[in-house]
């Protein structure tokens, strides 16, 4: 018996010591960071607030700006990227022409660096030598403040998500669709059934899993989006791309109240936590094949 | 068995992270050689990438100090507060740090920097410009001699000026331009319209990440508003100093109705007349897209080595009710937990002081912080480097200083960031402010 447990700690210890030292342990300080009030250039000079960090990030009008401009975000890269990735899966699930390169091209921001992909857009969206005001004024229209303008930047972030995540979800759905048993599909047709309705009686139910799957990845990438705020708009104009994850980071290490940051930190969990577990209930698949 | 099996994962996983502490006791002081018989010290310095002290003044040390050695660790400018932050809090921080110098009553009020007091030799306290000993001090302790100071001004494309039709400004500080004339010339300069613009009047800021608002180069935008000389409980006096003497508040002192004046003329440069861009445009001035730029006298060796292809010109800072231009630059101190904090001290004062660095102003023409040093170097009185040492002895201010400036330069930045994209100068001063509250009253 003592033998097998040993096996047993000798396979797992290691890792279950890793992950003790580098996931739980930290999450642990975390919540009790969040209890204090001290400054990262000297924590040993602390003192203990009780909730009263929890009370500022729930009062003051910055934090909750961070936390609506982290959710509007996710909720625009969600509403945008699933529709899209879906087109495109089925799309590259039909025998069209050009299908290899297509999925190629669609998958390659994926494996890019975000913070290359934050320079490039950057440069892209740069009001005075920029390519896409270049071609707005091209063809007659105004320059746009992409970056610089309080109603514009969020969106341009999200059209560059848009950009970076669909070939992930659209990897994602096209494994989904290769999944179904054509003969549900053949057996919809012998029944009459149109391509769409095929598409929405058959396909769209059986991919239930495959789309929860990619919600739920879309919106926890999008809530932990950094390298656009740091990178691109160091969380204005006036903190309307100042996303939760680089609102940690400043509140941290530039305003040094890691003590505030660990408070966010635990709520921003917590509400992840939430939402995640809301979408697996909301998209749970009601079929199986 | 499964309690040592336990502990031997624990010794493989910890082994990383205590490996360096005990390389670094043991590689502090070599073995004795008959040139260095305590054997050769080693001191562990980070420093930015492309800051000083170079490499020339690094070996005029070593020449003069051959039982010393120095192990740099270079980190990118931009990284350098965050990584100091994060070494203070460490168990094994470098003995000496480059660091920007406007930081230094934080990093004094949080005891991660020595107090150099003990070190100094007579006379050097008093050799230091007085920005820069403001600006170094904390509870009447000096922390850092200073390594060298800069100041703004504004230079400007001669042959532009002259397509123009506009007359230079005066090379002397009793000529400079206020706002409202500068603001004048950058339009005439300009040239192109609305989305069409191939000239900008004032170039965008190179200064920080390169948008607008970092507070070395913009605060002055608002402080200039403000009067010394008028009575102390007056919003024209708080306006000059933008913080509170004791460092505890910016309300009533950044916010004022002077500074929210500034702050719009600053935005109006960006949206109504229009004569600098809101994002940066790599070497706007010496690529000719730009006839007027805000530099430091690094500039003129950028100009002098290579040659922009036109006439320039420099020309002091331009002002609205009292002219003033913020001092501060890269820095050297002691890092309170050093292992060898005399030797570290020694290293920190011989390179801010004397040969090295007379050495360092002369390679760099960057203005040196001892008094001393001055009549060694006589292009500091002629044209144009006169006209930066002048304004560091007659206009020079520190950045407001406070134990939490970090948090104030990052607030502030952010804020006159907004202000230039244009929101409200009044609500987001008072925002700035209210964010500032908490931090500074703590």
């Amino acid at each position: 018996m003592i033998r097998r447990w040993v096996t047993i700690a000798a396979f797992i210890g290691p890792f279950l010591l890793l992950l003790a030292v580098f996931q739980y342990w930290p999450v642990v300080a975390m919540l009790r960071d969040s209890l204090y009030d001290f400054q990262l250039l000297d924590p040993s000079r602390r003192s203990f607030v009780g909730l009263g960090n929890y009370l500022d990030v729930l009062t003051d009008p910055d934090r909750l700006q961070a936390f609506a401009v982290t959710f509007s975000f996710a909720a625009g890269v969600v509403v945008t990227v699933i529709p899209t990735a879906f087109l495109l899966a089925v799309y590259l699930n039909g025998a069209l022409p050009a299908r290899a390169l297509v999925r190629t091209i669609v998958f390659l921001p994926v494996v890019t660096s975000a913070v290359v992909i934050a320079t490039m857009w950057t440069f892209l969206l740069e009001p005075n030598n920029g390519l896409v005001d270049g071609v707005l004024t091209a063809v007659g229209l105004p320059r746009l403040d992409f970056l610089t303008s309080e109603s514009q930047a969020l969106p341009s972030i999200v059209l560059m998500m848009l950009w970076q995540q669909t070939g992930f979800a659209t990897v994602l759905f096209l494994s989904g669709l290769q999944a179904i048993p054509r003969e549900l599909e053949d057996a919809a047709s012998v029944d009459g059934a149109s391509a769409l309705q095929r598409l929405r009686h058959v396909t769209l139910p059986l991919l239930a899993r495959t789309t929860m799957f990619v919600v739920v990845m879309m919106t926890v990438f999008s809530l932990q989006a950094f390298a656009p705020p740091l990178v691109m708009t160091g969380g204005g104009p006036d903190g309307t791309t100042n996303f939760l994850a680089y609102d940690i980071y400043s509140l941290a290490f530039s305003l040094q109240q890691p003590g505030l940051a660990s408070a966010v930190s635990v709520i921003f969990m917590l509400i992840v936590l939430a939402i995640s577990l809301l979408q697996m209930r909301l998209l749970r698949a009601r079929w199986a094949y | 068995m499964p309690r040592l099996l336990l502990l031997a994962c624990l010794a493989a996983a910890i082994a990383p992270s205590v490996a360096p502490a005990i390389a670094r006791a043991d590689d502090a002081v070599s073995a004795p050689t008959v040139a260095c018989p305590q054997g050769v010290l080693m001191l562990h310095m980070l420093k930015p990438q492309t800051n000083p002290p170079y490499p020339g003044q690094l070996a005029l040390f070593k020449a003069a100090n051959p039982c010393v050695a120095l192990d740099i660790a270079e980190v990118p400018f931009g990284q350098l507060a965050d990584k100091i932050a994060v070494l203070a809090a460490s168990g094994e921080p470098p003995d000496v740090i480059v660091y920007d110098g406007p930081n230094t009553q934080s990093y004094a009020a949080a005891g991660i920097l020595l107090p150099l007091d003990p070190y100094l030799p007579a006379g050097v306290k008093d050799d230091i410009v007085a920005p820069t000993l403001a600006e170094h001090s904390y509870e009447g302790k000096l922390y850092s001699p200073g390594l060298q100071q800069t100041t703004l001004a504004l230079f400007y494309n001669a042959d532009m000026l002259a397509k123009a039709g506009i007359t230079p400004p005066g090379r002397t500080l009793d000529q400079a331009w206020t706002w409202a004339q500068a603001l004048d010339a950058f339009k005439k300069c300009q040239q192109g319209e609305g989305d069409n613009v191939t000239v900008w009047g004032l170039a965008p800021s190179r200064f920080g990440n390169g948008t607008p608002g970092f507070v070395y180069r913009d605060l002055p935008f608002l402080r200039t508003w403000g009067d010394p000389k008028a009575p102390p409980d007056s919003s024209v006096y708080k306006t000059y100093w933008a913080i509170s003497p004791d460092g505890k508040t910016a309300d009533g002192w950044l916010n004022t109705p002077e500074a929210i004046a500034g702050a719009q003329f600053f935005q109006d440069l960006f949206s109504v007349a229009k004569v600098t861009p809101k994002a940066g445009i790599p070497d706007a001035f010496q690529t000719g897209r730009a006839c007027f730029t805000l530099d430091t006298s690094y500039f003129i060796a950028g100009l002098t080595n290579k040659d922009p292809g036109f006439k320039w010109g420099v020309a002091p800072m331009p002002y609205t009710r009292t002219p003033i231009v913020h001092t501060g630059s890269i820095t050297l101190g002691v890092m309170a937990k050093s292992a060898h904090q005399e030797a570290a001290a020694k290293f920190v004062i011989a390179m801010s002081t004397g040969p090295i660095a007379l050495d360092l102003a002369r390679s760099t023409h960057i203005l040196p912080v001892m008094k001393s040093l001055y009549p060694s170097l006589p292009e500091l009185t002629q044209y144009p480097l006169n006209i930066f040492a002048e304004e560091l002895n007659q206009w020079g201010h520190p950045r407001p200083p406070s134990a939490k400036f970090a948090q104030y330069d990052k607030i502030v930045t952010d804020a006159l960031r907004d202000i230039a994209y244009g929101a409200a100068p009044k609500a987001r001063l008072d925002a700035a402010v209210r964010s500032l509250r908490p931090i500074l009253a703590r």
